[in-house]
């Protein structure tokens, strides 16, 4: 039978023979006259955001650092502030005569009672002159004690950040579900569940904050609730899209054995998704960590409550040490989360 | 006993897949459904566990007509073997072969993953049956070789003790050495237990060393139906519609050609 092993040769082209093949050039005028109209459109927008105004600024702020131009408003702007944020507020003072329950034999950790010269101008009522008035002050020093109130308010930032994200999580499993076209129970369950994710997607956090401080008060709620609801539009639709695009190889086999929808979502779909979700989890925490600070801003508690508080009351040093301990916990955070991930995928 | 009666499949472009196929296969036996790519082989097959439903005529499994009401339970007494294995590859070997059983689990044993002891020790009887080894329980099946991955399919495919086991293609990607073991593994375990088992092959050795019977199927209808010796090497070249004997397809010969314009070939 097949002894000889029928191998034919692979064909080549005759020598000397033409062929009727064209290739084309990829870009044709259709092509260069967009490519006009995109420019257009980008010079029109440009002007409008002062895109230019934006490049001379920055070429004068350029030319003023190496020395060639005398003045740059943006530098002037950049230095004001620079300066009034370094160096960073780490202690607090308080006076001690405003502290009703002070115990001056336990005073709290590192802290120590140093009294300071108060020099006021106060106006003599008899002579009608201002004259200097010094005044002994006894002051409750903590020189940590910024750095520990940041630090609680921090951990507060990052409970909101965690319980968002918990939320957001329960409440997208369901939405996933019936968004995915392959696994909901009909069109209008799948119309409901798609409406519902766009419409939570497209409300920003803040403004969601904003109606939820009214609603429950300021504080930690308003923050969970804004980010849970937001970012339950975002895991719902990308969840929903893993199980549409998951391998429909196993999904085929069980469903052959009759499985049943959700035994087959759980062994078929689930397994295949489960690094990507923990990936989209792990940047929605990421993501609301950086927005729980942002939120705070309206009142929705945490880090970013104190630091409006501080912006509003020019206290550039103190916003410098938030700002540090901002970095710190989105770095930290980070590299957490990618250690997590390379470990789990 | 399947009973294929008067089958017709048209796909919604309008080109038929089956034309009017009848054919009864008794219990027990080895049925290999040859032909070219496109003959209908794997339609045939999904009509049995309803992933096809005919345009025309029905399936009769034990008497019991297959329909959307029976479908369920009808299903689980037939199992499916894939050409690509079909595993969930970040899931264990374990917990792929305990999936067969997912028919027969209640939803909150399943998700938990809580299976009983019987069970267990029957996916590893099986595992052990189909010539894996015990450390292979745990090893996620996307890292076993496809010839492992498909032991890890037969095995998952016996869990429920089929009474019909359809076979499609199932050695389609494995070399002619583990296409032989797996083949026999399939028939070896269906005899046993008295399952029938319907499959789709494109390896006309193979084909006659392990069907019982051999059905060829051409652009949709039966054009040949007997014993492997009826099988003759003129019925294969008329099956396989011009093609000579040492260009039907072989195990050891999976190597084809597209046809070349002929003027660019040297002469």
């Amino acid at each position: 039978m097949g002894q000889s092993m029928n191998i034919k040769p692979i064909p080549v082209p005759a020598h000397g023979a033409t062929i009727d093949w064209h290739l084309d050039q990829p870009y044709r005028a259709k092509h260069l006259f967009l490519l006009v109209i995109v420019l257009a459109v980008l010079l029109f927008t440009g002007h409008r955001t002062e895109m230019d105004k934006m490049v001379v600024m920055t070429g004068q702020a350029l030319a003023n650092v190496v020395g060639l131009a005398d003045d740059s408003q943006v530098v002037r702007g950049l230095s004001r502030v620079g300066e009034s944020m370094w160096p960073p507020a780490f202690g607090t003072e308080e006076e001690v005569a405003r502290l009703t329950d002070l115990d001056r034999d336990n005073l709290p950790f590192l802290a120590s009672i140093q009294t300071h010269e108060r020099v006021e101008q106060k106006l003599n009522t008899d002579t009608l002159q201002l004259e200097e008035q010094r005044e002994q002050v006894e002051l409750l020093v903590k020189p940590l004690g910024y750095l520990w109130m940041v630090f609680i308010k921090m951990l507060e930032t990052i409970e909101i950040a965690i319980w968002g994200t918990l939320l957001s999580v329960v409440l997208s499993i369901p939405l996933a579900w019936y968004a995915a076209r392959n696994y909901t129970a009909n069109k209008f369950t799948y119309t409901l569940a798609r409406g519902t994710i766009s419409l939570l997607r497209s409300m920003p956090e803040l403004i969601v904050a904003l109606f939820l401080v009214l609603a429950y008060g300021f504080g930690p709620i308003a923050g969970v609730l804004a980010l849970g609801l937001h970012a339950a539009g975002f895991l719902g639709k990308f969840y929903a899209e893993d199980i549409e695009n998951a391998d429909k190889k196993p999904q085929e086999a069980l469903e052959a054995i009759g499985a049943g929808k959700l035994k087959t979502l759980w062994y078929g779909v689930m397994p295949q998704v489960v690094p990507q979700y923990i990936a989209y989890t792990l940047y929605i925490l990421d993501r609301n960590v950086r927005m729980a600070t942002v939120i705070g801003l309206v009142g929705a508690g945490g880090i970013g409550q104190e630091l409006k508080g501080r912006f509003d009351m020019f206290q550039y040093d103190h916003v410098a040490t938030i700002l540090i301990a901002i970095f710190i916990v989105v770095f930290l955070l980070d590299q957490f989360s990618a250690r997590l991930r390379a470990k789990l995928i | 006993m399947i009973e294929f009666k008067a089958i017709s499949k048209k796909w919604p472009d309008g080109t038929a897949a089956l034309t009017d196929v009848t054919v009864a296969i008794p219990k027990g036996q080895f049925c290999v459904i040859l032909g070219p790519s496109g003959a209908g082989k794997s339609t045939l097959l999904r009509a049995v566990n309803g992933l096809m439903q005919p345009t025309n005529g029905a399936v009769v499994i034990d008497g019991v007509t297959l329909t959307a009401a029976t479908a369920r339970t009808l299903r689980q007494r037939v199992a499916m073997i894939h050409q690509h294995f079909n595993l969930t590859l970040r899931m264990s070997v374990a917990a792929n072969v305990l999936a067969g059983l997912l028919p027969v689990v209640s939803t909150g044993r399943a998700i938990l993953g809580w299976f009983t002891p019987e069970h267990r020790a029957k996916a590893c009887a099986l595992l052990e049956r189909v010539g894996l080894t015990p450390k292979h329980l745990q090893r996620r099946a996307g890292e076993l070789s496809g010839g492992q991955q498909q032991r890890v399919g037969v095995a998952r495919a016996f869990m429920l003790d089929p009474e019909v086991v359809l076979a499609d293609e199932p050695v389609a990607s494995l070399d002619p050495k583990i296409s032989r073991e797996i083949l026999g593994l399939i028939h070896d375990a269906a005899q046993e237990r008295n399952a029938t088992v319907l499959c789709s092959l494109h390896q006309v050795d193979l084909a006659r060393e392990f069907g019982d019977r051999i059905v060829g199927m051409r652009d949709g209808v039966i054009v040949f139906d007997g014993t492997p010796e009826e099988f003759t090497d003129e019925r294969v070249e008329a099956l396989y519609h011009g093609a000579k004997w040492e260009d039907a397809p072989k195990v050891e010969d999976e190597v084809t050609f597209e046809a070349m314009p002929s003027n660019l070939v040297a002469a």
